[in-house]
């Protein structure tokens, strides 16, 4: 097998924020598992791909969420003509043929769906196949990151500690205004000045997390009001479809949102 | 015609008009009656006079009811005549002829027909609930139609009826606006939006714009209905707001609020400091105010272009006005924020001047100060008349800048303590600081132990911490902060009688101590034929293998998975302790109260049991001021042997109004993060309360709390103890969230069986 499909050829656009390039490539030099923390939209999963692209690994993603089962990541037994036929899970795909699993929003998934990834973050360094009746040892080039976003659901949804504390973390924010209006720039090809524009709208949104909104709109929110300004929709309707609408349902939150995007215009 | 004249003149030596009104009038009348609206307006007289309105009624009519014609028409004015004829049945005759000559004024506020006819209906029913109180709305009429449409006239009649409940005393004080409570109403109503419904938009607002997260208030209500515009002021605690701006639209008023909340924003951004008043004059001070709005809406319009635009749009001044300080300071005003706007006055032209000079200094806010004070300098030397009394900010957007000068002494708050308790609670109560408050209540509860016992005798005291509203069915709306709930600490008392009592039920307590090992938190579930699962279930999967053998077509649902049940839930018991819970349980001799406890108890050993957070609290009132709520357990503190002390020390007294204690049991509810929230309301009797005569009014409102709570995700449940209650409880919580319970000492043993079944 050779992960072609899971190769990034191109290099994906990523502004660093800071040294998270180069301390990312010291933790692959060691396989040392990631965490990646941050609010949504901050650019997390675009950091990986570029990261991928960069160290010239496959990367295989892989989406959490509630109803994920260990099979869903290990593989499973299915059937087919001649009787039953093992399927290699995303995870061991990564694990068998040397990539980097990307196991997005870990939080999603139930806590014991994500021990089954303990044995592969500890200097073993091996998945336990139970129904197969394999280990799988990992190869070379596999490394395991996981993201996170601490905080924006329940407090019933955590990390277990014994998980945690098998992870190096890198913390992502929302980048400060400057680079922010560069990144909505670039993505949206809008002029510099438009997405200051936008930022201004996003940093409104942001005052209110914690006050109504669970989080403020994100880099990405941003980009996609960004990409229907560029396609021609007005400043103000841009934002409404692509920010104002999205993040809430409270008509109170959305007048002031509305109110507050018509201030910045 | 001359037989139609040959009547009018035999009604007018019969009714002796002929010496009141003039022959024009009886031309104005043939006008605007015509053809055989003119017989039913000689019918309307005739019932008049025969109603016994006697000769100056009937000229009153005769005067009226051309002008009210030549506004709302024909057909109003007839309806005017029966009503007359109803107050005088209803009042008395004085209300009847002071209401046909008030008519008239009112047609001319009120502009349309509908409007007129639906004041004419207030009337009416003022005159049936209140008939020593309807001269006084009629006197006043006029100038509360000034402010108030004919629904606001509505609202604000049947609020005084609910307000004052029996007494005809507090009517009339209610009426004759001499009391807060009929003021308060009063600007509640008097404009088309009123800050209550704006609040929650304007603290989002000005959190967006700038992060500052404020409490906002309405104004104390004014003192009397003579007034001047009123304007928002803050101070370094509190935004105030007027409850509304009447004369404005809907669209205008709300456009309005946002203006005044950034305003009020900008100077929290860049008024630094307060200014000293030191020895300027007053009209130096409205001066340096004026300079400052202009700087701080200049730099927060730099900001935010936007704020720019909404805030000009309300500057209307135009040039040649007569030389009056607050015209041409209005025009200073527009001038300084408006640079597209012209003027030819000298002196508007000098302040113009000396402010865009200082541009390189705006973000100073020392500029005001010399500005401000020179300008009002040459004012005074015009010899301009500057009135400090009826002097109010203009555009009305603005604040009365009490908040950006500092006045030496700090001025102690015009409002009146309660209002001032209330502020406090409030504020505790919408911060997220929750928790913190629990804590200390909970630190304070060794100390209020031992505090109980000596002040046993002492009247107990509770704290206002919030206003609801309450729907009232007659007007098909909600009356914004109607009532007031106060809540009590319970005095610790002696658990014995209620361990004694749950000791008469042994088997209850085995029973749901079985019950709740099986049905413990997240229990694996396995489930068959599933299309996706961790492992293959083989009796499916031999099915489907035969029968694909067989050329049959075969299920593909051959797996099996376990799932996790949780239980996420947490509940908020509410206890009705109003008097009727102090009668005894037929054939016993334990009252309904102790079931309530015993059954409450038994109740929390499942719950605590279970793991599921929940919280005790219980409700009576005594009148719309004062639902009380007595909190026993929080949904932080432990099931304990002191719940229970708390417990035993409930007692019964006052009245049900269940509708306010629902919506502050939601309250506290939806600060709980879990899945489900359950509130379980146990109640012996129909709504009631001391104010309250009409009976569908309580249920009514009981009704509208429980859809609020459902709307927002809190499903309620109710435990009826009266046997006839069926109609009123399903009526209020609706069919399927009722059980009756007819042999009420089987509640004990009921209520904690059914949470099971409610929760499983």
């Amino acid at each position: 097998m050779t992960l072609d499909d899971y190769r990034i050829l191109e290099e994906p656009y990523y502004r660093p924020l800071g040294d998270e390039i180069v301390i990312f490539e010291a933790a692959y030099a060691d396989r040392m598992p990631m965490m990646l923390k941050g609010p949504t939209g901050c650019g997390k999963t675009r950091f990986m791909e570029h990261m991928a692209w960069r160290l010239r690994k496959p990367l295989i993603t892989v989406a959490c969420h509630e109803d994920m089962t260990a099979s869903d990541l290990v593989g499973r037994y299915l059937l087919d003509a001649e009787g039953t036929v093992w399927h290699d899970g995303p995870l061991t795909i990564a694990v068998r043929h040397g990539a980097i699993c990307y196991l997005d929003e870990i939080v999603e998934a139930r806590q014991d769906t994500t021990v089954v990834i303990h044995p592969l973050t500890d200097d073993r360094r091996i998945l336990p196949l139970e129904k197969k009746n394999e280990l799988v040892k990992a190869h070379s080039d596999f490394q395991i990151v996981i993201s996170y976003n601490p905080g924006y659901q329940s407090v019933l949804k955590d990390l277990k500690e014994s998980t945690k504390q098998r992870f190096a973390a890198l913390d992502f924010g929302f980048p400060n205004p400057e680079i922010e209006a560069e990144i909505v720039s670039h993505e949206a090809n809008i002029s510099t000045d438009l997405a200051q524009r936008l930022i201004k709208v996003g940093q409104r949104s942001r005052h209110l997390k914690g006050h109504g909104l669970d989080e403020g709109a994100s880099t990405r929110m941003l980009v996609q009001a960004g990409r229907l300004i560029d396609k021609g929709t007005s400043f103000e309707t841009a934002c409404e479809v692509a920010m104002v609408l999205p993040i809430t349902d409270d008509p109170d939150l959305r007048a002031a949102l509305n109110e507050a995007v018509s201030a910045c215009a | 015609m001359s037989e139609a004249w040959a009547d009018i003149r035999k009604l007018l030596s019969q009714s002796r008009l002929d010496r009141f009104v003039s022959e024009g009038a009886w031309q104005h009348i043939a006008r605007a009656f015509p053809g055989e609206e003119f017989e039913d307006w000689v019918t309307a007289l005739g019932s008049l006079t025969a109603a016994g309105i006697g000769p100056g009624g009937a000229a009153a009519y005769v005067r009226a009811s051309p002008l009210c014609a030549d506004i709302v028409g024909a057909d109003a004015t007839l309806a005017l005549a029966a009503s007359a004829a109803q107050v005088m049945r209803r009042a008395h005759v004085r209300a009847a002829i002071n209401l046909l000559s008030a008519a008239p004024l009112a047609a001319r506020r009120l502009k349309h027909t509908a409007g007129f006819l639906q004041w004419l209906h207030a009337i009416e029913d003022l005159a049936g609930r209140a008939p020593e109180s309807v001269d006084l709305v009629i006197d006043r009429s006029d100038q509360i139609l000034s402010q108030l449409d004919a629904e606001g006239f509505r609202a604000w009649t049947l609020a005084g009826i609910r307000n004052a409940g029996d007494s005809a005393e507090r009517r009339v004080s209610f009426f004759s606006l001499s009391e807060p409570d009929a003021l308060r109403v009063f600007e509640q109503e008097s404009g088309l939006i009123s800050l209550g419904e704006m609040e929650r938009l304007l603290k989002a607002y000005l959190a967006a714009l700038w992060g500052i997260y404020p409490i906002v208030r309405p104004l104390p209500p004014r003192k009397s209905l003579m007034f001047r515009p009123r304007r928002a002021t803050f101070d370094r605690f509190l935004i105030r707001f007027p409850e509304t701006y009447p004369g404005f639209t809907a669209q205008e008023s709300r456009r309005l609020f946002l203006a005044g909340i950034a305003h009020v924003g900008a100077h929290i951004m860049f008024t630094p400091e307060r200014f000293p008043v030191g020895p300027l004059k007053p009209v130096q001070v409205a001066l340096v105010s004026l300079i400052e709005d202009a700087r701080v809406e200049t730099l927060a319009a730099q900001e935010f272009p936007g704020l720019g635009r909404l805030w000009r749009s309300f500057h209307v001044a135009q040039p040649n006005t007569p030389l009056v300080a607050e015209a041409h300071m209005a025009r200073l005003a527009r001038a300084l924020i408006d640079p597209a706007y012209e003027d030819d006055d000298p002196w508007v032209n000098k302040g113009k001047m000396m402010f865009f000079d200082a541009r390189s200094s705006w973000d100073d806010a020392r500029i005001s100060r010399t500005i401000g004070g020179l300008l009002g300098n040459d004012l005074g030397q015009m010899r301009v008349q500057f009135n400090t009394k009826s002097y109010v900010v203009e555009p009305p957007y603005r604040d009365d800048n009490m908040g950006v000068w500092d006045f030496g002494e700090p001025p102690e708050t015009q409002a009146d303590d309660a209002d001032v308790i209330y502020d406090s609670f409030h504020i505790e109560h919408t911060e997220e600081d929750k928790p913190h408050h629990r804590q200390r209540t909970e630190e304070h509860q060794d100390a209020a132990h031992q505090a109980a016992r000596v002040r046993a005798v002492e009247e107990d005291i509770g704290m206002p911490v919030a206003r609801y509203p309450e729907w009232d069915h007659l007007l098909g709306r909600e009356r914004p902060d109607w009532t007031q709930v106060v809540e009590f600490e319970p005095r610790p008392a002696n658990s014995d009688p209620i361990e004694l009592l749950i000791a008469e039920y042994p088997d209850v307590v085995a029973r749901i101590t079985k019950l709740i090992r099986s049905a413990k938190v997240s229990q694996p579930t396995r489930m068959k034929r599933q299309p996706e699962g961790d492992r293959l279930d083989l009796e499916a999967c031999i099915r489907a293998t035969i029968d694909r053998r067989a050329g049959r077509p075969f299920e593909h649902r051959v797996y099996e998975t376990t799932a996790l049940r949780y239980r996420d839930l947490s509940v908020l018991l509410l206890l009705d302790i109003s008097e009727s819970t102090r009668d005894q349980v037929r054939g016993t001799d334990v009252s309904v109260l102790s079931l309530e406890r015993a059954a409450t108890v038994l109740l929390s050993v499942a719950m605590s049991g279970l793991g599921d957070p929940f919280a005790i609290h219980a409700f009576c009132s005594n009148g719309r001021n004062e639902v009380r709520c007595v909190r026993v357990k929080d949904f932080q503190a432990l099931f304990d042997d002191k719940t229970k002390t708390r417990l035993a020390g409930l007692r019964s007294g006052y009245s049900t109004r269940i509708g306010a204690a629902l919506r502050h049991a939601g309250a506290e509810l939806e600060g709980q993060l879990t899945h489900r929230r359950l509130l379980l309301v146990v109640t012996d009797g129909e709504p009631s309360d001391i104010d309250i005569k009409d009976k569908r009014y309580l249920v009514e409102d009981a009704r509208k709390a429980v859809q609020g709570l459902a709307h927002r995700g809190i499903d309620v449940f109710c435990v009826g103890l009266d046997g006839g209650g069926e109609s009123y409880l399903t009526r209020i919580f609706g069919r399927r969230n009722v059980l009756l319970i007819d042999r009420v000492t089987a509640l004990p043993e009921k209520l904690p069986m059914l949470y099971l079944r409610l929760t499983a």
